[in-house]
């Protein structure tokens, strides 16, 4: 009984609410489109409650690095732990607008909004040092990839067509034409996987999403 | 916005810049302490943004919608608070439930919506001639898309080993795709190098070197 | 044994040379501009002539799944469109799946003059947060009331005159969306298949090939990055400050270029040499 409720049950739960939801676009029935509708509102709630789950964890795993007094670690862990309970509590001061508390504002602002472009930049560095010591022409299909690279890369910088008049357009060329068999490939070899994914999961053997193994 | 001029704005801006510079110490430089103070402060300010923004929306979505007497909204609430339980080894199978939920709905969302865009959209895209009267670029760029898409979609026969009749066309279909992935890494270098460009312009604008 | 070459020492050279390189190319070209011109693509191109066929009170509705760490390559392309919008009258309803994505919407205020003579609630709003991905994106189409019952600001959504009348993609006369991840695939099957609300993409330059194929049957327009937000600002005729970011992209681009050049070159010549 208790494998029925664990699994079963939960399989059972995840294909109806599935069909529910292909039917409420097919079919033109009040209360399968209510019921598809109210199921879409639960799962944007669940959602947005499962924000914290990732903080919970991380918050959990630096408290057992301070705990323990890891080397060279705890310090710094106990700063995030630190942190967060302060910007947590600031912004609960709060709730409806927690940009009103100055000190939140001014962290969100300047720290957290810095922080945060600055990390997603930094890759620009790691391409710059890829493209020196990684992409290497040697093979055909290398050759092709850093071809259309490089003439998308100098077509998006106007730079391209100082070099070279043709550049943009054999470029544009790569950019509208060239990579679309590609792109259009992935695009219906991804639909059809989640066909398939799909069947799976109402058939029952989709399991993966409950850290099982089918 | 021009340059601030209160305390905090100047000392804000500073700060920002004290930051960023941080960060960038580890790929200029080596890894250092004040690399891994940026790291951690970057982590616990996301995560409390992140937590507070969550309690906020929960109160607008399932907590006011409740105290203004709709019941039912108990049973995603608690669907919600049955999520955390995935961190106890014991009760981990309860969170199954709201992960049902999620899963079901985002899967049938897919599957409902992913033929037409996706697969029929794109199969009549390939096969639609150009318009009559259309020049030769625009055929040949017709033919090149339509049978790369063929060669390339072969590819992916991963049931069938690429050899015999299948070899030389999934090897075209592979180049194809080569040339498409050349094209994604060329907007790949575009994207990540304005993200850097934007940093290089806020370290001049913070030195007063370039306006606001 | 044979002597080093000059293509062995550049093979080995150490990455932070690099990184320097290009952080000191990225700031030159701010302190002396190129002002080269910049081609437009036709998929621009399409996304302004889709704009410019909005009537005055179509309500348009700006999905920002894109944060502040984007601005670079997002912002220019937001603010752009926002003119647009703006000079064809048309009611603007903003909302985003990003934590900080009231500050762009802030920001966007803030580049926008038209912003000034237009007032809030009546012709622009800005709902603020929703998450859950395609669910919530398919439950908005349905009822916005569902996932918004306030602005960002906190007053109640009816007390809006803008969305007096509005509660569905069916009142809605286009979408568009800037993004870096996948709202703008949930749009497409959710707002744009089922209910035909013409769409747009005004995202990061990686997004514009994975839409490619989408354009300009189910796509009508988009912008790729900060490429396309500059050549928005050409077409309407306003440089921003996407037309100051294109400065930096060509060294930096010459760069990556040069550096994949001279290391397939050296590369060559060791694999000659062995």
């Amino acid at each position: 009984m208790a494998e029925v409720v664990r699994r079963e049950v939960v399989y059972a739960l995840t294909a109806i609410i599935t069909v529910i939801m292909i039917a409420d676009f097919f079919l033109a029935i009040p209360q399968v489109n209510a019921v598809a509708g109210e199921l879409r509102t639960w799962a944007t709630i669940i959602s947005t409650m499962a924000l914290t789950l990732g903080a919970v964890n991380i918050i959990r795993v630096h408290s057992r690095n301070v705990r323990k007094r890891v080397p060279g670690v705890w310090y710094h862990s106990a700063f995030l732990v630190f942190i967060f309970a302060l910007v947590t509590l600031l912004g609960l001061t709060n709730i409806d607008n927690p940009s009103a508390n100055p000190v939140y504002k001014w962290l969100f602002d300047h720290a957290y909004v810095s922080l945060g472009q600055t990390w997603y930049a930094i890759t620009g560095f790691y391409i710059a040092s890829a493209a020196y010591r990684a992409f290497r022409a040697r093979n055909i299909d290398a050759a092709l990839l850093l071809i259309a690279g490089i003439f998308v890369m100098l077509m998006n910088a106007p730079i391209g067509e100082v070099i070279w008049a043709q550049i943009p357009a054999i470029g544009r060329w790569f950019n509208d034409v060239g990579q679309v068999p590609a792109m259009r490939t992935f695009l219906i070899v991804a639909a059809f996987g989640l066909l398939a994914f799909g069947f799976r999961t109402l058939l029952g053997r989709e399991r993966g999403f409950y850290g099982e193994v089918a | 916005m021009g340059y601030p001029t209160t305390i905090d704005g100047i000392l804000g801006i500073w700060t920002a810049l004290a930051l960023m510079l941080f960060v960038y110490s580890y790929p200029l430089y080596k890894e250092n302490q004040l690399f891994r103070f940026a790291e951690h402060l970057f982590i616990g300010l996301s995560l409390a943004i992140a937590a507070i923004i969550a309690i906020q929306t929960t109160k607008r979505l399932a907590i006011t919608p409740l105290m203004e007497g709709k019941v039912y909204y108990i049973v995603p609430i608690l669907l919600g608070f049955m999520m955390y339980l995935i961190l106890h080894r014991d009760y981990r199978w309860v969170s199954r439930y709201p992960i049902a939920i999620l899963v079901g709905s985002s899967i049938g969302l897919g599957m409902r919506g992913t033929i037409i865009p996706n697969i029929l959209s794109q199969i009549i895209a390939t096969i639609t001639p150009p318009k009559p009267g259309a020049d030769a670029t625009a055929w040949f760029n017709f033919v090149y898309i339509g049978i790369g898409t063929i060669l390339a979609v072969m590819y992916f026969l991963l049931t069938f080993e690429h050899k015999g009749p299948l070899l030389y066309p999934t090897r075209l279909g592979r180049w194809v795709i080569m040339i498409g992935l050349g094209a994604y890494f060329g907007n790949t270098v575009l994207f990540r190098m304005a993200m850097l460009s934007g940093r290089a312009q806020f370290l001049l604008q913070v030195l007063g070197l370039v306006p606001f | 044994m044979s002597q080093e070459t000059i293509w062995d020492r550049l093979q080995r050279i150490d990455r932070r040379v690099i990184y320097w390189l290009l952080f000191i190319l990225l700031i030159l070209p701010f302190l002396r501009p190129l002002g080269l011109p910049i081609s437009i693509s036709p998929q621009s191109r399409s996304l302004l002539e889709g704009l410019r066929k909005l009537k005055e009170g179509d309500v348009v509705v700006i999905n920002i799944s894109s944060g502040v760490s984007a601005w670079p390559e997002c912002l220019p392309s937001l603010v752009a469109v926002s003119k647009v919008l703006i000079q064809q009258k048309a009611k603007i309803i903003y909302w985003t799946s990003f934590v900080d994505g009231h500050m762009t919407f802030e920001k966007i205020v803030e580049k926008v003059p038209g912003f000034k003579g237009l007032t809030y609630g009546v012709d622009y709003v800005h709902l603020g947060f929703y998450t859950g991905a395609e669910p919530t994106v398919a439950q908005l189409a349905t009822n916005i009331r569902a996932i918004f019952t306030t602005d960002y600001k906190g007053t109640p959504i009816d007390q809006l005159p803008i969305m007096k009348g509005v509660n569905s993609a069916k009142d809605v006369k286009m979408v568009i969306s800037s993004d870096t991840g996948d709202y703008g695939d949930y749009y497409i099957r959710q707002w744009r298949i089922p209910y035909g609300v013409p769409f747009a993409e005004i995202g990061i330059a990686m997004l514009f090939s994975n839409y490619q194929p989408y354009w300009p049957e189910i796509v009508f327009g988009m912008t790729g990055g900060a490429k396309g937000g500059a050549e928005l600002e050409k077409l309407i005729g306003e440089p921003g400050d996407a037309t100051v970011t294109m400065d930096a992209i060509n060294t930096s681009h010459l760069l990556v270029v040069v550096a994949v050049i001279l290391a397939n070159l050296g590369y060559a010549a060791t694999r000659r040499r062995r």
